[in-house]
């Protein structure tokens, strides 16, 4: 192989080695942001839908309170807007179900607040059941604890996911950074190597038959340089050979 | 010294490594796990820098013994470099010393690890840790030696000092013969052992890891219960008896394999190999019957398979040897000292050795009883010189003053003296696991990190014969 290709080949290997860790660092990076966005879109809405439910949720435990003291109004309004932010964050929730195992979740908390609903929507204000709190610990409370029970269920899913999601983030970041530690390192050995072959193989020679067309001009000496490679040095040499041999003619 | 013939040869073993990289990169692909591009960026660097002093450097026609002993040296600390990348890249439970750690331990064919959950590594870097036993168990040289077409008296040079000078007297062929004996034995009884494997039950991956770290007397398993996870009796049979095989001279195997069946038998070091496994056996299925297994048969499976593990330097394990009691424990670190026969792929001191120590100590009391006497040792009817005679004591001395120096600093670290002393013998035996923090059934990810600096130096010492990397220390003061 020639000089040109084998220097050529020397940059080419430097400019890989760091072209291949750029690029690798640049997907893992990407992933990272794909991750991220993820990490937002799946978990962290479904989370925020969980918080939304749970805050319905009491809110419609103090209208029924509200109810059980007669005042009617006032805690049906409430149950209403209540049910509303509850519904809206509910069909968020089963919109956004990502995880496996979640659907179950969901469906779990439509069939325990229907049976919550049930026992609210009936009048209460009014009739026999007002101020009977009996009938509010023995069937309205323990139906509200299962809702919210069910509801953070849902959560702490979401809330373990997000964290198993954030810990393969920190091995992708681990990832990203150390292509690019390799690559200087290589790259800071493969230099010095390149260097020094260089020198032995391309610039010692030069001196080697620099040194032997000088010491011929100067004292005569024959020329005797041997180049080990079979490249433009070696021809350069055995050139410089004829030309000296037939100068002597 | 011509350091760019040394960089020539050492790419070639970048190279040899590439290649083993890149099908490890094809089964991550294949398996879609993250171990892909760790181990493909780590095939093109070795490629890389494999290939550039390959073409650049022109090949020579002879190198000095010197220039031979750098390269294989170097080899070895080179392809333990290479071959902790991916394991860096990869991340994990792989920080920079314990990808050391586990890199060293594979070439080494030591199978210490620090993994403690090995299941959650993928699947193409299992099989980078199989293979580094592989390359490691042959030898890196042999390996390249066998696959080149021929490197003439360079391949000679490199081969010596490759090989254990114990090994040599079993072949008495050619380089490139002997090369090829060793290799056929070696990829021969790697597929016997896969396919018998698989006909024991084992899928294809677990078959070839397992033959591998078999074969190459490693001990790394994917299974982070080892070969217990299986608690199938024919798997732990076939193990048994590939590792066996795998702690004679492949010589000696080679001529048996050829239909000399009574040579195998006639060896006096394959006889004292066999004779200290059985007995070994025996007395550990005594001690162990009763107190941990109530019936004979589980003393005897469990006795054998660890015993035979340990005792060719395989590691491997089948059950939790920390609980045995003290007698066995003993039994095992004894076995953990000596290890098989030289020309193997096992570690240790070496069972011939062992047969060189007691002939000397014969020949002493001989010698005391007529100190006129003009005594020669002999085995196997060869007379064995004086120098190689020395040369194994000072051999023996020289193990035991570096596993007590070693076991020394790692107490100085605060861990026990049986955790201590038993990982600085495995270690240096190349044998694997020990007693105490790093039994059986446990892992090194608990000794600190210079201990993990200090174990692979006992790896490397042993795996090289001391001498080896001793010399290479003093390369300038060797003329």
């Amino acid at each position: 192989m020639g000089l040109r290709p084998k220097i050529l080949l020397g940059f080419l290997i430097l400019a890989t080695m760091l072209l291949v860790a750029g690029g690798w660092s640049i997907y893992e990076l990407s992933n990272i942001g794909i991750s991220v966005q993820r990490l937002l879109d799946d978990n962290y809405k479904s989370i925020d839908a969980a918080k939304s439910m749970t805050e319905a949720l009491e809110r419609e435990d103090s209208a029924i309170l509200l109810l059980l003291l007669g005042k009617r109004d006032e805690g049906r309004e409430i149950l209403r807007s209540a049910d509303n932010s509850f519904e809206k964050a509910f069909e968020t929730a089963r919109n956004n179900v990502t995880i496996s195992g979640e659907q179950g979740y969901v469906e779990a908390i439509r069939i325990n607040y229907d049976t919550y609903k049930k026992l609210w929507a009936q009048n209460i204000a009014g009739t026999a059941k007002e101020g009977d709190l009996n009938w509010y610990f023995s069937d309205i409370h323990s139906s509200f604890l299962n809702v919210k029970s069910a509801v953070k269920k849902l959560m702490d899913l979401n809330d373990k996911t997000m964290y198993k999601t954030a810990s393969n983030l920190e091995g992708r970041a681990h990832r990203a950074t150390m292509p690019g530690v390799i690559a200087i390192i290589s790259a800071f050995i493969f230099a010095v190597i390149f260097s020094f072959l260089v020198n032995l193989l391309v610039v010692s020679p030069i001196i080697r038959i620099t040194s032997g067309i000088h010491d011929y001009l100067e004292t005569g000496k024959s020329f005797n340089v041997k180049i080990e490679t079979t490249d433009e040095l070696s021809h350069l040499a055995s050139s410089v050979r004829s030309l000296i041999e037939r100068s002597k003619l | 010294m011509r350091y760019h013939i040394i960089l020539r040869y050492i790419g070639i073993i970048l190279l040899l490594n590439a290649s083993f990289l890149f099908v490890s990169a094809v089964i991550s692909f294949f398996n879609n796990d993250s171990g892909l591009f760790p181990l493909l960026y780590t095939c093109l660097i070795a490629t890389l820098f494999g290939a550039f002093p390959f073409i650049f450097v022109p090949s020579a026609e002879e190198i000095s013994n010197k220039e031979g002993f750098t390269i294989v040296v170097t080899s070895w600390l080179i392809s333990c470099l290479i071959g902790m990348v991916p394991y860096v890249l990869w991340g994990g439970e792989f920080t920079a010393t314990n990808a050391w750690f586990e890199s060293v331990s594979g070439f080494t064919t030591t199978g210490s690890s620090i993994l403690t959950d090995i299941e959650n590594v993928p699947l193409g870097l299992l099989f980078w840790r199989s293979a580094t036993h592989w390359i490691g168990g042959v030898g890196i040289i042999i390996f390249v030696l066998s696959v080149l077409p021929s490197m003439g008296k360079i391949g000679m040079v490199l081969y010596r000092t490759e090989t254990s000078p114990l090994a040599a007297a079993n072949f008495r062929y050619r380089t490139k013969k002997t090369i090829r004996i060793i290799m056929f034995v070696y990829v021969g009884l790697t597929i016997l052992e896969t396919i018998a494997l698989m006909v024991c039950g084992m899928n294809v991956f677990d078959a070839v890891t397992h033959s591998f770290a078999t074969i190459a007397t490693g001990g790394f398993s994917p299974k982070n219960a080892s070969i217990a996870h299986y608690h199938s009796m024919p798997i732990e049979t076939v193990i048994i008896i590939f590792m066996i095989l795998s702690g004679i001279n492949f010589g000696l195997l080679f001529v048996t394999l050829s239909g000399n069946i009574r040579a195998l038998f006639k060896s006096t070091v394959v006889k004292f190999y066999l004779g200290m496994l059985a007995v070994g056996v025996a007395l550990a299925a005594v001690n162990i019957h009763g107190t941990i297994y109530p019936l004979w048969v589980d003393a005897f499976r469990y006795a054998a398979f660890q015993i035979i593990s340990i005792g060719t330097s395989t590691g491997f394990a089948t059950t939790d040897s920390n609980l045995w009691p003290p007698f066995a424990q003993v039994l095992i670190l004894f076995f953990t000292l000596q290890c098989a026969c030289s020309g193997s792929t096992s570690g240790g001191i070496k069972t011939d050795r062992s047969v060189l120590f007691w002939h000397a100590i014969k020949q002493r009391i001989t010698k005391f009883q007529h100190p006129h006497a003009v005594l020669k040792t002999k085995v196997d009817g060869v007379a064995i010189d004086d120098d190689t005679l020395d040369a194994s004591l000072l051999f023996i001395a020289l193990y035991i003053v570096i596993v007590f120096l070693s076991t020394l600093a790692i107490c100085f670290m605060g861990i026990d003296i049986m955790t201590a002393f038993s990982a600085s013998a495995a270690t240096m035996g190349n044998v694997g696991p020990g007693f105490g923090l790093v039994g059986t059934v446990s892992n090194f990810s608990q000794i600190p990190e210079l201990g993990k600096w200090i174990l692979t130096g006992d790896m490397l010492l042993g795996r090289l014969e001391i001498y080896g990397l001793l010399l290479f220390f003093l390369l300038k003061s060797w003329k």
